[in-house]
């Protein structure tokens, strides 16, 4: 299994370059523009994924699934093109869900449904493209059999439930900005985020010690 | 199969008797917690002027005399003479006393004082008297107003009942002034008008329903100004200006139109001044001016809770009699806004309403001889002493026993010691009024002004226990009652969960034999499964935080749509798990193969004998997707169309554009969703046609979200247990019922609605009507489960040698079970919130309103299960004899 499986050491390093470019991303808006969430969601939440979007992309192609037929540059822009396919599932996940359609707020949700998509959707367009079988697999299938499955869908799951959880606090009255959409949800979404990286660094680990078993 | 454990009857006695359970425990609870405060009827009359007795005597003659001379025998009777003529009564809706008074001993900002430079005189040079008077919750208009003219606060359930009418029956100022001839006239908010309907002579009502509007509103009252100023008609004058208040709504307390209102204010003040001195002349036309306002608001403009910013309102005595003799400005006392009440009925020469609990403020009597200020606190003690009375019977009749054990005076908790307390309170003052009196009259003037302070304040602290006694009566709570409520509703849960637990195992045991759906369905814990339960748990934890009850629709709606999107996932999962279905469904059509069965099946066959990513299977697989989208997409315009709760209420939204774009529109969706209806199906027209114009299209959106989930649920294979599509499908409903504009505050009860087709008064009947508009939706989707039941395909749950009563209970037990236990568990937690929140600020503005909506819920689920039960039941019986017959008839026949 050379194409498929992702050693644990790499798996790690992945996921530290996400979080630094998460980091970086803030640290820009922070200290070089003057940007946070809470005063101005739109173009902070533009910075981070204009930050973030290249690393993620950079980094998932690089650990592409299969190698023998798909170039660098062919994965890179498959995540490219999944960007806006991701950001409008996401989208139609959060309107669903209640957050605001006005004029007011479709910067904001074109952003951040973009930064979300970038958590969930690009990886695994990245890394599998259009193979059937493996969407199938880490679609219909909880557990997952892979490393690459772990690195995929436990930081998107984590980004997805981190999102949700971050929505509560907003009908509350206590009258305060980060209240509004989408920067509680933002917030928690990275958290998820970043809960189900060191979870999945955490399982990777594991299938490699079970696989090492096995093998023995 | 052998005989379940669990048999039908048994499951029936068991729900029965969790359910009465559960009304016995509500019913307890609610006699407990919210006590019907006794009330006198009938109005204050001549008989307030003697001292109360055991036995009232009614004096049908005296009470039935024409004004006039009813006029003369209160001034005979009281020998308090009135004070002045001619009232005029300025409400100034919301103004904190702050603004005018300072708050604690600091004066009010600059900004304020220079706002108010007139009214600042009139206090600054001792001509007006001012109050902190303390407004008690609910801070709305309305009970406040009531408050002011009554004298009373009305008990919790006296709002909620009152739903029916807002005329205000019980004894107050204004009809006492009618009675003794007087000439009303009303000009500002129309709520005066709903209180009063016919008592003004002349009225000019505005509404406070356009809040952006801080002008016109108060324009249209101040423009009678003029001419009524002049008229010498009227006796009371009411002015209700709505402008301050709507200045708070749109941009708070330290809005940049604030000053500019409150001069505004001072204006209207110094005019109505200037033209009642200008009467001063005539000695016969004697004017208080008293300005008042009924609530405060908070920093951000809004008002209806307990805090000080609230309830900080405003009594300002301005008229000739009125001295403040210290000129400070601290010596502003702090009262309650129900004093207002006794004060003015004794200024002018009406007995004190009935149901008064106030207490006469201090300053006002200055003027009176010693004499006539003493009777006056005694006119008020014995008012409040027969409200006593009624409280508890017996209460100081007789002999005046309790003032020999002066010592035993203690300030203890415990009820009677309060009563004994307030008994030697009343006695004490008695007899140092008598003392005082046979002073005078022996002519012993030693120490005169001592003994008088001393009659003045024994009064005052008579008035002042007995004043905070009843008003603290409300809130009373017996704690054995409330607890031995919750005990029973806990059992009564428990033992529906135990039932519902027990259904599962059967169910699902009986499965596992007959196991015809595919493996990950009976696999034991699914995603959908696990939401419910955690979205259950944080639904009921969310109840005690009070802005998560007021914004309740969000919750539903946000508990709803990820169902339905955990729903879609699946969908979407078994869409690429069809080959590893594929091998379950080629089993599937020769174990059980019924009549019913066949036309699925064939299905199937074909389905497995044709290529897999054939077109038609594929739209097949595809359809699937559909009803849950209709329902995510609906549920969104639902969400939309009514913004509700209590916070963000004045956001824009689809029913507010319909309001503005005019009634066309709302009638052309009104029809259009009416023909609908009749496409779609008729059985729930009756629900439709009972709502409000604007809310048409949200029925029919919530129908058809239901019929989505109906045939989402039914179509062959359901990727889902049977108890999780019963709650998706409670869930839709709940998620309609937020959305259909209904929220936890009574004040979105459709009131109007109540009385279509009704030609008189009927409580029972319009409040029949107001329960089914207002839990349309709840019962719309127990009318769904019916269809549901009837549709679902049940082939692969049982197999076809069941005896009638499992079949029964399979297909009732859980849409019967589920809405119970759900109510149930709710109702247990917001119970035990309910009773630790019992001194929260919000008790009564937040979770007392919720908690009866969750009664009427209650009602809603009994009489839903009910249904769903009694027609499935009878369905089933007429079938099962039917088939009976047939069976015996071919035997026969063979």
């Amino acid at each position: 299994m050379d194409s498929g499986e992702i050693t644990a050491s790499k798996a790690v390093g992945l996921h530290f370059l996400c979080v630094v470019g998460l980091a970086a991303g803030y640290g820009i808006a922070r200290v070089g523009c003057d940007l946070s969430l809470v005063t101005d969601p739109a173009r902070t939440l533009r910075l981070l994924l204009v930050v973030e979007g290249p690393v993620i992309i950079g980094i998932y192609g690089w650990v592409r699934r299969d190698r023998g037929h798909c170039s660098y540059w062919k994965a890179v822009s498959r995540g490219l093109l999944g960007l806006p396919i991701g950001a409008l599932l996401n989208a139609f996940g959060a309107i669903v869900l209640g957050a605001p359609v006005g004029l007011k707020y479709w910067l904001s949700t074109i952003y951040w449904s973009s930064l979300m998509s970038l958590f969930t959707f690009v990886p695994a367009v990245c890394v599998f493209g259009t193979s059937r079988t493996d969407w199938q697999r880490i679609l219909a299938y909880s557990k997952p059999k892979e490393g690459i499955d772990c690195v995929i869908s436990l930081p998107a799951q984590g980004a997805v439930i981190g999102a949700w959880l971050g929505a509560w606090p907003m009908p509350l009255d206590w009258e305060r900005p980060w209240q509004e959409w989408p920067i509680c949800v933002t917030y928690g979404a990275i958290a998820g985020y970043s809960v189900g990286m060191f979870a999945s660094a955490v399982f990777v680990q594991l299938l490699r010690r079970k696989v090492h078993v096995k093998d023995d | 199969m052998s005989s379940p454990s669990l048999t039908c009857g048994k499951l029936a006695s068991w729900t029965i008797a969790a359910v009465l359970l559960q009304i016995l425990g509500l019913s307890l609870f609610v006699i407990g917690f919210f006590p019907v405060k006794p009330t006198l009827p009938g109005f204050s009359g001549p008989e307030s002027y003697r001292a109360p007795t055991c036995d009232p005597v009614l004096d049908a003659e005296e009470r039935d005399l024409p004004s006039e001379k009813l006029r003369t025998l209160y001034k005979e009777l009281s020998k308090v003479p009135p004070s002045y003529d001619r009232l005029v009564l300025m409400v100034i809706d919301g103004l904190p006393a702050e603004f005018v008074l300072g708050r604690g001993d600091k004066p009010p900002t600059k900004a304020m004082m220079e706002a108010m430079p007139y009214t600042q005189s009139l206090l600054s040079g001792g001509k007006a008297q001012g109050y902190y008077a303390k407004a008690a919750p609910p801070t709305v208009t309305m009970p406040r107003l009531k408050a002011m003219v009554s004298g009373a606060i009305g008990g919790f359930l006296d709002v909620a009942f009152n739903f029916n009418t807002q005329v205000l029956l019980d004894d107050n100022l204004l009809g006492q002034f009618k009675r003794i001839g007087w000439e009303l006239v009303m000009h500002g908010d129309e709520t005066w008008i709903k209180l009063f309907p016919r008592i003004f002579t002349r009225q000019d009502g505005v509404s406070s329903f356009y809040v952006k509007d801080t002008v016109k509103v108060d324009f249209n009252v101040s423009r009678h100004l003029d001419v009524e100023l002049a008229a010498e008609d009227w006796n009371l004058l009411i002015l209700h200006y709505l402008g301050l208040d709507h200045v708070g709504h749109i941009g708070g307390r330290h809005s940049i139109l604030m000053p500019a209102k409150l001069k505004e204010m001072d204006d209207v003040i110094k005019m109505i001044h200037m033209g009642s001195t200008l009467h001063q002349q005539n000695p016969d036309a004697n004017t208080l001016l008293v300005v008042v306002s009924d609530h405060g608001m908070t920093n951000g403009g809004n008002h209806g809770g307990s805090s000080y910013e609230e309830t900080d309102s405003l009594a300002l005595f301005i008229g000739s009699g009125v001295k403040n003799l210290d000129f400070s400005m601290n010596a502003h006392k702090a009262s309650h806004q129900v004093d207002i009440a006794p004060t003015l009925a004794l200024l002018f020469g009406v007995p004190i309403p009935k149901n008064n609990i106030g207490v006469l403020l201090r300053g006002m009597f200055d003027t009176l001889t010693d004499e006539q200020r003493l009777r006056a606190l005694q006119l008020n003690s014995w008012q409040l002493l027969r409200l006593l009375q009624a409280h508890s019977p017996n209460f100081l009749c007789g002999d005046v026993t309790c003032i020999s054990d002066e010592d035993s005076l203690q300030t203890d908790q415990s009820i009677s010691t309060v009563k004994e307390n307030l008994c030697y309170l009343y006695s004490r003052a008695i007899s140092a009024h008598n003392a005082w009196l046979l002073h005078q009259i022996s002519g012993l003037t030693s120490n005169d002004a001592d003994d008088l302070g001393y009659a003045i304040n024994s009064y005052y602290d008579f008035l002042g226990n007995a004043s905070e006694w009843l008003s603290n009566r409300a809130t009373d709570k017996p704690i054995n009652l409330l607890l031995s409520g919750i005990v029973i509703m806990l059992i009564s849960c428990v033992l529906l969960l135990n039932t519902v637990f027990k259904l599962f195992k059967e169910v699902y045991s009986t499965l596992g034999k007959y196991c015809s759906q595919p493996k990950e369905i009976s696999q034991v814990w699914q995603v959908d499964e696990a939401f419910v339960l955690i979205g259950l748990v944080i639904h009921a934890l969310s109840l005690g935080a009070s802005s998560m009850v007021e914004e309740e629709q969000y919750t539903w709606h946000f508990l709803t749509s990820t169902l339905y999107l955990l729903f879609l996932l699946t969908t979407i999962r078994s869409l690429f798990k069809t080959a590893a279905s594929d091998l379950m469904k080629m089993k599937k059509p020769e174990e059980n193969l019924t009549l019913l069965h066949l036309a699925v099946s064939n299905d199937e066959i074909s389905y497995t004998t044709k290529n897999r990513s054939s077109p038609w299977t594929e739209l097949q697989e595809n359809h699937k997707i559909y009803p849950v989208l209709v329902v995510l997409i609906f549920g969104r315009i639902l969400r939309g169309w009514h913004q509700g709760g209590i916070n963000w209420v004045h956001l824009p939204d689809i029913s507010k554009l319909l309001v503005q774009a005019g009634s066309f529109s709302i009638n052309f969706l009104q029809i259009f969703s009416l023909l609908n209806f009749m496409l779609v199906g008729s059985f729930a027209f009756s629900l439709l046609l009972l709502q409000q114009p604007v809310n048409a299209i949200p029925m029919l959106v919530i129908f058809l979200q239901e019929t989505a989930s109906i045939i989402y649920f039914s179509s062959y294979g359901s990727l889902h247990k049977q108890w999780i599509e019963v709650v998706a499908m409670l869930f839709v409903g709940m998620a309609g019922h937020f959305g259909l504009g209904n929220s936890n505050s009574l004040a979105t009860i459709d009131v109007a609605g109540a009385f279509i087709g009704i030609s008189n008064h009927s409580t029972v009947l319009s409040g029949i009507l107001m329960f089914i508009i207002t839990h349309a939706s709840p019962m719309l989707s127990f009318l769904s489960m019916l269809i549901y039941i009837s549709l679902k395909d049940m082939n692969g749950l049982f197999p076809s040698d069941l005896r009638w009563s499992s079949t029964l209970q399979l297909l009732i037990g859980f849409p019967c079970l589920l809405p119970l236990v759900l109510n149930s568990i709710v109702l247990v937690a917001f119970t035990i919130t309910l009773l630790l929140m019992r001194n929260h600020l919000f008790v009564w503005s937040v979770f007392s309103p919720k908690y009866l909506y969750l009664c009427a819920a209650t009602v809603c689920v009994y009489i839903g299960v009910f249904i769903i039960a009694a027609t499935v039941v009878y369905t089933g019986t007429v079938l099962f004899m039917r088939t009976k017959n047939l069976n015996s008839k071919l035997h026969n026949f063979g």
